[in-house]
C-alpha cells in the first residue's frame, strides 16, 4: 500500500536533505524526494509548510527552515522518574564547521606564519579562515596587500584614513602610501593540538 | 526587416552561461596572490599545457602545446602542477554562487555551468541582464577568479554571448537582437557544430551562423539530422535543450586514460597502468550500477601515435577480475617491444544496467557470484581506506614503482595540517601568503 504524504513526513524528508546538505532542496530534488509526480505538488506541499510556520522564504524568495530547531532528535518513550536530559533539551545541533564557516562558498584557510597578531592569540602556524567576499569593517582583523606585502592586521577608520594595526609592539601601524588590497576578514581562528 | 524574423519578444526564455576565464590558472591566481597577472600555466605533470594565463596567452602559449614549446616561447613562464582537488573546490563554489539565483543549474563542466533564470526577475528584484551581472559579479568577488557570462533565450545561443567577448565579458543576446550576433559568426563556432556538418553546411553554400538559422523550416527538416535540427531551432532562438540539474547518471561510455613519464617499453609496467585504468574505469561503472558490453585497449606512444583494440564481452561485467582474460588478450594484441610508450587508457563501452545480467553457458555461476561478493568488499574498503587498497596483483607494481608523476607535486599535496590524513584535506582551499 502507498504511504500518505502527511505534513510530518514532507518536513523530515526536506529536513533531512537539508542537514545532510546542509542547503535547502530544489523543486527538482523534492520532486524525487517526496516521490511526487510534479513541481507544482511540490509547490503544494511547501505552501503547507510556509502556512504551518515550519519553512520560510527569505527576502529573495528562497527557502529556509524557519526554526533552528526542527527536526526532533528521537528521545523515546516517556517514562516515570526523572526526564532524561535528552528529553529537555530538544535541540538540534551545528557541526564545529557551520559554527566556524559561516559563509563557505567565499572561505579560505590561511596558515599563519608571522608574529604580527600574537596579542590577539593569533599564533605563528595557527589556521585562520578568511571570508574573501566579505567588507571589512573598523576593528576587523584582515589580510591586505599594502605597498606590494601580504600582511595580517586589525583594520581601523579613522580621521585621514584607513590605518592597519598590529597587536604586538614590535610593529608599528602602517598607513598604505600607494595602495591598498584587503585579501579578506578573519572569521575565526583555529588551532589545533593533538589529532 | 529580415532582421526580424527570430524573436519576437526579448526575453521568452532567461538562459545564462557562465565560463571561467582561464580557469585552472585563475584558481592559482586567486590561492597566490603573487602570480597575479603573470605569465602561467598549469599541466605541469603531464609534459603538456592544460590551461595558460591569458599573460601567458599574450605571449603565444597554448592549450596542448608541449612544455618546451612553451618556455622558448615564454622565457620566465611559471609552469605548475595541475591541482584538482583546489579546481574543484572553485569550480562547486562557482555552481554554488549561481544556485543562490536559481535552482536550475547545470553543472556542464568543470569550469562551464548553464542556468535557467526565466521567471526570476520579480523574485530577485532585477532585470535579466541585472541578475546576470550579479552573478558574474558574486563569483569575482568571493572566489577570486575572473569569470565571463553570456546570456540569451537559449543554451546554444548563451553559449555565443559568453565566447563573444572574453575574457571578462558580459554579453546578452535578447530574442529580438539574435540576428545580429549570427551575422559574422563562421558556423564551426556553434556549439554541437562538428566538423562534418561543417563541411556539409559548406556545401550548401552556408559559411555564417545567420545564414544557417535563416535556412527554412521545410528545408531544415529534410536536409539534417536531428541534432543538427534541433541547433537551427535553438539558433532562432526557440529552446529545445532545457537547463537540467539532474547529475548525470547515464554515461555512454567511461574512459581512463592516464599519462606517465618516463616513457616506457617494460611489458610489466605498462600492464600495470593499463590494469590500473581498468580498474578506475570499473569503480566509476560500478558507482552507477553499470557495466559494458565491449572494452576497448589504448596505447598512446611517445609521438603520440596511438594504437587501440576492442573486444566484446562474453557477459557484461565492471569486475575487473571477470575481465582479466580479455584484457590481458588485448594488451598482448597491442604490444610493440620496439615501441616507448607515454599512456594507457581503458574505455568502457555500450554500458548497460548492472542488473539481472544473464549468466554464460559456460562458465560457472559460482565463481562469477564469488568475484561480485569480493568486488562488494573491494568497494566497502575503499570507501574506508581509499580508491584501490584492494587491486589486482597485476596494478601492484604501481604502488611500488610509484604512479609515475611528472615533476613536483602540488602545493597542496605538500601541505599536510594536522589532521589531515593524504587522503582526507580540509574542505577550503589554501590561500598562501606570508602574514
Amino acid at each position: 500500500m502507498k504511504k500518505k504524504r502527511t505534513i510530518k513526513s514532507v518536513e523530515m524528508k526536506i529536513m533531512g536533505f537539508f542537514r545532510e546538505a546542509r542547503r535547502m532542496p530544489t523543486y527538482s530534488e523534492m520532486v524525487t524526494l517526496l516521490d511526487v509526480r510534479s513541481k507544482s505538488v511540490v509547490n503544494f506541499w511547501i505552501e503547507k509548510l510556509v502556512a504551518a510556520d515550519i519553512l520560510k522564504k527569505d527576502a529573495k524568495g528562497f527557502l529556509q527552515p524557519a526554526r533552528r530547531s526542527l527536526s526532533l532528535p528521537l528521545v523515546g518513550e516517556v517514562r516515570a522518574g526523572f526526564p532524561s536530559p535528552a528529553e529537555e533539551e530538544l535541540r538540534d545541533t551545528i557541526s564545529l564547521d557551520e559554527y566556524l564557516i559561516a559563509r563557505p562558498e567565499t572561505s579560505f584557510l590561511l596558515e599563519v606564519s608571522g608574529d604580527s597578531m600574537i596579542g590577539e592569540g593569533i599564533m605563528p602556524g595557527d589556521l585562520v579562515i578568511v571570508e574573501k567576499g566579505r567588507d571589512p569593517r573598523n576593528g576587523d582583523v584582515i589580510i591586505a596587500q599594502v605597498d606590494g606585502e601580504w600582511t595580517m592586521k586589525y583594520f581601523r577608520k579613522k580621521r585621514g584614513g584607513i590605518v592597519l594595526e598590529s597587536a604586538n609592539p614590535d610593529y608599528p601601524p602602517i598607513r598604505p602610501k600607494r595602495e591598498l588590497t584587503v585579501g579578506g576578514v578573519i572569521t575565526a581562528v583555529v588551532r589545533k593540538y593533538h589529532t | 526587416m529580415d532582421e526580424y524574423i527570430f524573436g519576437l519578444r526579448s526575453w521568452p526564455r532567461a538562459i545564462l552561461h557562465i565560463d571561467g576565464d582561464a580557469f585552472f590558472t585563475s584558481c592559482e591566481e586567486a590561492i597566490h596572490p603573487e602570480l597575479r597577472g603573470k605569465p602561467l600555466i598549469t599541466g605541469g605533470e603531464r609534459g603538456i599545457v592544460a590551461c595558460a594565463s591569458y599573460a601567458a596567452k599574450r605571449r603565444g602559449v597554448k592549450r596542448g602545446v608541449p612544455l618546451h614549446e612553451a618556455r622558448r616561447l615564454c622565457p620566465g613562464l611559471i609552469i605548475l602542477p595541475s591541482d584538482y582537488e583546489t579546481y574543484s573546490l572553485f569550480s562547486k563554489r562557482m555552481f554554488d554562487v549561481l544556485r543562490h539565483f536559481t535552482p536550475q543549474v547545470e553543472e556542464y563542466s568543470i569550469d562551464e555551468a548553464f542556468g535557467d533564470i526565466t521567471g526570476m526577475r520579480r523574485a530577485l528584484h532585477s532585470s535579466y541582464e541585472g541578475i546576470a551581472r550579479t552573478v558574474k559579479q558574486e563569483v569575482e568577488r568571493e572566489l577570486g577568479i575572473g569569470v565571463t557570462v553570456g546570456l540569451s533565450v537559449t543554451k546554444v545561443l548563451a553559449k555565443i554571448a559568453s565566447k563573444y567577448r572574453k575574457p571578462d565579458g558580459f554579453t546578452a543576446i535578447p530574442g529580438r537582437d539574435i540576428a545580429s550576433y549570427l551575422r559574422d559568426l563562421p558556423v564551426k563556432d556553434i556549439w554541437g557544430i562538428g566538423h562534418a556538418t561543417t563541411h556539409y553546411l559548406s556545401k550548401m553554400g552556408i559559411e555564417r551562423a545567420l545564414d544557417f538559422a535563416r535556412l527554412p523550416e521545410e528545408m531544415a527538416k529534410r536536409r539534417f539530422t536531428k541534432p543538427t535540427r534541433e541547433i537551427w531551432q535553438e539558433l532562432r532562438g526557440e529552446s529545445v535543450y532545457p537547463v537540467s540539474s539532474e547529475e548525470k547518471a547515464a554515461y555512454a561510455s567511461i574512459s581512463k586514460v592516464k599519462t606517465f613519464s618516463p616513457p616506457t617499453n617494460d611489458r610489466e609496467y605498462l600492464f600495470a597502468q593499463l590494469s590500473r585504468n581498468l580498474e578506475s574505469a570499473c569503480i566509476k561503472a560500478r558507482r552507477y550500477r553499470l557495466a559494458p558490453v565491449k572494452i576497448a585497449v589504448l596505447l598512446k606512444e611517445q609521438n603520440f601515435h596511438t594504437e587501440g583494440a576492442e573486444a566484446r564481452l562474453s557477459r557484461p561485467s565492471a569486475r575487473p577480475l571477470e575481465l582479466s582474460g580479455v584484457f590481458r588478450g588485448l594488451f598482448d594484441s597491442l604490444y610493440r617491444r620496439s615501441a616507448s610508450y607515454r599512456a594507457t587508457g581503458v574505455v568502457l563501452l555500450d554500458l548497460i544496467e548492472d542488473n539481472n545480467i544473464q549468466y554464460p553457458l559456460f562458465e560457472s555461476p559460482l565463481r562469477i557470484e564469488k568475484i561480485e561478493r569480493l568486488y562488494g568488499v573491494t568497494d566497502l574498503l575503499a570507501e574506508k581506506y581509499g580508491k584501490h587498497t584492494l587491486h589486482l596483483g597485476g596494478s601492484h607494481i604501481i604502488e611500488k614503482f610509484g604512479k609515475g608523476k611528472r615533476g613536483t607535486p602540488t602545493e597542496r599535496e605538500q601541505t599536510r595540517f594536522r589532521g589531515e590524513s593524504k587522503r582526507k584535506h580540509l574542505g577550503l582551499p589554501i590561500i598562501h601568503v606570508k602574514v
